[in-house]
């Protein structure tokens, strides 16, 4: 099911693209069937926004705020489903395994004056991102772009290097794919958080660092109005204060703690609902493949049997979150149906394999970030492992710490990792998950050290594979090959849990990230 | 007087030099590769390569805080390694908001504490002073950021008559004030209750002093006597305390920034401090160190203003 849903939304025939560019465009001549409500949508972001710039991105944040005042060629649409959709292209056809062919819909204007949008906006936007010193932007393009070729003032063909899949996932419908009017970057030399012009149907009033960004309805916008005069998007780093900011009446839409959810859900605040979606995260516990005490296989075995995923879901989850097959969440392709070690532990097989490799009283660290959710799950695991006679000693770490714990450039504590509970972010592209564990990135995100010259290979190999059943297979086979290692216990990709003030329609991907263009009053 | 202000302010930039110092060494100590934090999971080894020269690090400690000097003497903070922003320019925008919560809360603080301390000191062993005692170690009891918390689930969630989150609109100096209340109320409580006991216990040493004595026997008002002559005197531990505890406030300050979501220098340290954003750490720290220094100095002076023993440097 889970393949037939990405092949629907992958799908590249000319006739399916072509089908959906007319749709599309008709929807646009239908007359907006309601007046555009005035208010102001007040939303909370975790963190301040970085970078408005597409070759400057850095987070998540700026890619939600980009989305709503620039505009890609295609983008995700919102719903349950990850399936994207034409945004600025008329029509994208991949015409062979390196050239995909693009028409922009004509009328795109930026806004302050700077124009139409056309086929040289995307090629500037296009390899400004690509070639530029950003490693998030250009990561996203991953080496593969050789040049965009412009053929008309409105249609253009992206030149790969080589085969490069992930292009549609992550570098035409994610941050670097935001399209820029060259004229207007020109006309500034360079911005950061202020752009000198948007083609989407918000541009940013203001932006108050440490604060919010304001986003005001664009009156140059081609399309339908906004649905809102404005959208307050307030920085609140702590789950709690923005719970009693929503509570309080001061947000319509916020993420909400793991431990809050029961009670959103039993009774949800004055005029609310509250809505969980699974998140793209991915949440494990490492167990260093060339640590001298976890060298052998089956005590690695050992550690993956012991530790009981429910439990932990349980205890740190508040039983909110699902047990994950891989690092590759459900709904995406290459998702695990099922992982090779079932979630519940296996004592006596743990016990056993400990027993086989002759070891006995045994002593290990776990390195954790010093959150409340990952303490926990430490100290869950902690407990678990006693029961096979592993002592575990948790070694809690403050984020600019803990985030450099397997470097090599950060000097010698990568040496040490025994066994570390990590969480990565993810977007909906498999690559951006398996790239981080092939055997180039030991001692940069491969803290497990795990090395299989196979999954190194499918890596690559997956990138241009085009038949998406054969790629599906390939991601699927790679995560076996993570744990077969035993260096890897896949434990959840967490929720996403979102109050959401019943006034608001919200527009959302299937992870519960804001598409902020399709928020709406709620009728 | 100028050779005291001269004394003191050779003194402060000595201070402001050893403290800066002292953070260069630590926050290099702190383990993490600011490149990584910086540059994200995607960074190539070039990259980070490059930023490593960019921001100097590259250098042995000791260039990297003889250039930090230099570049202080010519006004330059450098920049924000994340935005690209001048980190003076970023330190004295979020400031202002932290300098208006802090004097909020003080002012609100010794408003209510003096004459709290000075009413119980002049009714030394009463109900009042029973109760004023207890409250006022149950407030300095209580952590301001639990004081922040309760107050946002009354005034805010329950009652909602003050907002919850935020600094308040710009330009708008009411919504400023009115976003300004509980984040105040909650960084200066706690010291409603120790300038109460201080003053108190200052006042009861003064009014049991030689002049005061004196004062009584020569028949002058008692008025007089409490606020012209006692409590000038009584007010200079208090003084002292408040221009020291600067220190103390800016950590305050830093829970309410980050539980009401305020702007703020402490909420910008502590974020850079995550990130290994070096350029800003360095750049508040030597600003909030500069105003501890400043800040200890005027209570100097202001309380050599009001004890004259001071001025002749007795």
């Amino acid at each position: 099911m889970a393949i037939n849903k990405i092949q629907q939304g992958l799908r590249l025939s000319r006739r399916t693209l072509l089908i959906a560019g007319t749709a599309i465009g008709l929807n646009l001549m239908v007359p907006f069937s309601m007046a555009a409500s005035d208010e102001i949508l007040q939303s909370r972001s975790y963190v301040d926004i970085t970078s408005l710039d597409p070759s400057n991105y850095l987070n998540a944040v700026d890619e939600d705020v980009m989305g709503a005042i620039y505009s890609k060629l295609i983008y995700f649409k919102p719903g349950n489903k990850w399936e994207w959709e034409l945004q600025a292209a008329e029509s994208i056809e991949q015409i062979d395994a390196t050239h995909i062919k693009f028409k922009l819909k004509e009328g795109i204007k930026f806004s302050n004056g700077f124009g139409e949008m056309t086929a040289e906006d995307v090629k500037f936007s296009f390899e400004r991102a690509a070639f530029g010193e950003n490693p998030a932007a250009a990561a996203d393009w991953g080496g593969a772009l050789e040049e965009v070729e412009v053929t008309g003032k409105y249609t253009g063909v992206i030149v790969l290097k080589k085969p490069y899949q992930p292009l549609w996932n992550l570098a035409l419908s994610y941050a670097a794919g935001n399209i820029i009017s060259k004229k207007a970057y020109e006309s500034v030399g360079s911005f950061t958080n202020q752009p000198p012009a948007s083609s989407g149907p918000y541009v940013v009033k203001e932006w108050r660092p440490k604060q919010k960004v304001i986003l005001e309805r664009n009156p140059d916008y081609y399309g339908e109005p906004s649905a809102y005069k404005e959208i307050h998007i307030n920085q609140i780093d702590d789950e709690k204060t923005a719970e009693i900011a929503f509570e309080s009446g001061n947000l319509d839409v916020t993420r909400i703690s793991m431990s809050s959810v029961q009670s959103y859900r039993e009774t949800p605040p004055n005029n609310s609902q509250l809505q969980v979606f699974p998140s793209l995260f991915y949440v494990w516990l490492g167990i260093n493949f060339e640590n001298p005490k976890l060298q052998d296989p089956r005590v690695r075995q050992a550690i993956q049997y012991a530790t009981d995923v429910p439990s932990i879901l349980q205890a740190s989850y508040f039983g909110e979150a699902e047990a994950s097959t891989g690092i590759i969440a459900p709904g995406l392709l290459g998702h695990r149906e099922q992982s090779l070690i079932p979630p519940n532990a296996d004592i006596a097989k743990a016990k056993a394999l400990l027993a086989e490799a002759g070891v006995n009283n045994l002593e290990l660290t776990l390195d954790v970030l010093n959150k409340a959710t990952n303490v926990t799950t430490a100290q869950i695991i902690q407990a678990l492992l006693s029961q096979i006679g592993i002592k575990v000693n948790i070694n809690q770490h403050e984020a600019g710490s803990f985030w450099t714990l397997g470097s090599e450039k950060a000097g010698e504590r990568w040496k040490n990792i025994e066994l570390i509970l990590n969480r990565y972010s993810m977007v909906p592209d498999p690559y951006y998950a398996t790239v981080n564990f092939i055997t180039s990135q030991k001692g940069k995100w491969n803290w497990e050290r795990f090395s299989s010259a196979e999954f190194d290979e499918l890596n690559e190999a997956a990138q241009a594979e085009l038949d998406l059943e054969k790629r599906n297979q390939m991601y699927q086979r790679m995560q076996d090959l993570m744990e077969q290692s035993g260096s890897y216990r896949f434990i959840t990709h967490e929720a996403e849990p979102l109050a959401i003030r019943n006034t608001v329609a919200a527009g959302l991907r299937p992870d519960g990230r804001p598409l902020y263009r399709h928020f709406k009053p709620a009728n | 007087m100028w050779l005291f202000l001269l004394r003191r302010s050779g003194l402060a930039v000595l201070i402001v030099m050893l403290a800066v110092s002292a953070l260069y060494l630590m926050i290099h100590a702190i383990p993490g590769d600011p490149a990584s934090i910086i540059l994200g999971p995607r960074a190539t080894d070039e990259m980070k390569a490059a930023l490593y020269i960019k921001m100097g690090l590259d250098q042995p400690v000791y260039v990297q805080l003889a250039s930090f000097f230099a570049n202080i003497l010519q006004g330059d903070l450098g920049y924000d390694v994340f935005s690209q922003r001048d980190v003076s320019e970023i330190v004295f925008e979020q400031l202002p908001w932290t300098l208006a919560l802090i004097f909020s809360a003080v002012t609100w603080a010794a408003l209510i504490g003096i004459p709290l301390g000075c009413y119980s000191a002049l009714h030394a062993n009463t109900w009042f002073d029973t109760l004023t005692g207890i409250l006022s170690v149950g407030t300095i009891a209580i952590p301001s950021f639990v004081v922040a918390i309760y107050s946002l689930l009354i005034f805010s969630v329950t009652l909602q008559w003050l907002p919850a989150i935020g600094a308040g609109e710009q330009g708008d100096i009411l919504s400023q004030l009115e976003h300004l209340i509980l984040p105040a109320f909650a960084v200066g409580l706690g010291w409603v209750g120790y300038i109460s006991r201080l003053v108190r216990a200052s006042m009861l040493e003064v009014m049991g002093s030689n002049h005061i004595r004196t004062a009584k026997a020569f028949g002058l008002p008692s008025r007089w006597i409490t606020f012209r002559y006692a409590l000038r005197l009584a007010i200079l531990p208090t003084v002292t305390l408040l221009g020291v505890g600067i220190g103390y406030l800016l950590s305050a300050s830093l829970f309410a920034e980050i539980v009401f979501a305020r702007p703020g220098i402490g909420k910008l340290i502590f974020d850079a401090v995550s990130t290994r954003n070096y350029p800003v750490v360095m750049g508040a720290v030597l600003v909030t160190t500069g105003l501890f220094v400043i800040a200890t100095t005027l209570a100097d002076f202001v309380n050599a203003l009001l004890d004259p023993r001071i001025r002749a440097g007795r």
